[in-house]
């Protein structure tokens, strides 16, 4: 049985995804962020439209 | 605008022009900053006042425009400072504030935990970096974070300061912080999900 830590929701993995911005994850985070990334293709859109924003907010800053 | 006319005529200073140019853009971020055109003005005419002055210290390393933003970034924060002061009572919204990031949230995702708009695979997002229209798109949609969002998001991710810096000059914790940070990301990409990836992922994988 996945201990219950583990089994994260979307709600619980973008919010991850999100907090992986601010700070590193630690193992226990990121370990249970890659267990549900593998089963969840949105979560991993999440993950690369999170990615793309940080990047837009660079390219933006530099004038667009 | 008057006073900076008056004060350096274009032939007086050779960069007037130069930095001028930028206003359109030092204008729209101070306006993201302050939500008031009257303030975000002040602001504006403030650091180009300061950047004309202090032209000679320009050491070219960073884009004249990141330079003029830094100048203006000062003049924001002094402006905030002002108002934070003018409205001392200010800090207790910060409670209600984050309830209602948090019941944002909430009905961004259903009784299970399951995205209710699920994020999809965006087309050759790169490309849109090029496109005039994407960046119209992009403002668009952070002005319409609610005003809290839309600040702490462009501190974070266009100006790339930290997050306890943003937190203190906020006034609210961290966690708190965090939860308005993944608000306006999430608030962000369905923004331009819609109006600019919208019809390119309509049959997304």
């Amino acid at each position: 049985m996945v201990a219950e830590e583990e089994d994260l929701n979307c709600r619980a993995a973008s919010r991850l995804l999100s907090l992986a911005c601010e700070r590193p994850l630690d193992a226990m985070e990121l370990r249970a962020l890659k267990v549900h990334l593998d089963e969840c293709l949105m979560c991993t859109n999440f993950e690369t439209q999170l990615r793309f924003l940080h990047k837009a907010s660079q390219v933006f800053r530099d004038g667009g | 605008m008057l006073l900076l006319t008056a004060m350096t005529a274009p032939t007086t200073n050779p960069r007037f022009a130069e930095i001028e140019s930028h206003r359109g853009y030092l204008v729209r971020y101070a306006l993201s900053q302050l939500r008031d055109p009257q303030l975000a003005e002040e602001a504006v005419q403030e650091a180009l006042l300061a950047a004309l002055e202090g032209i000679g210290k320009f050491d070219g390393r960073s884009t004249l425009r990141t330079w003029l933003t830094s100048i203006l970034r000062f003049k924001v924060i002094d402006i905030q400072r002002r108002l934070m002061t003018e409205r001392a009572n200010v800090a207790i919204d910060d409670e209600r504030l984050v309830e209602d990031h948090e019941a944002w949230l909430d009905e961004m995702f259903d009784e299970t935990g399951h995205w209710r708009s699920p994020p999809q695979a965006w087309n050759d997002p790169e490309a849109s970096l090029e496109q005039r229209r994407f960046w119209e798109a992009f403002e668009m949609c952070l002005a319409g974070l609610p005003s809290t969002a839309s600040r702490v998001f462009f501190k974070r991710e266009v100006l790339g300061e930290d997050t306890p810096v943003i937190c203190k000059e906020e006034g609210i914790t961290s966690s708190n912080c965090w939860v308005i940070l993944h608000r306006a990301r999430i608030a962000l990409r369905m923004c331009l999900e819609r109006t600019w990836f919208g019809r390119e992922t309509a049959h997304g994988r």
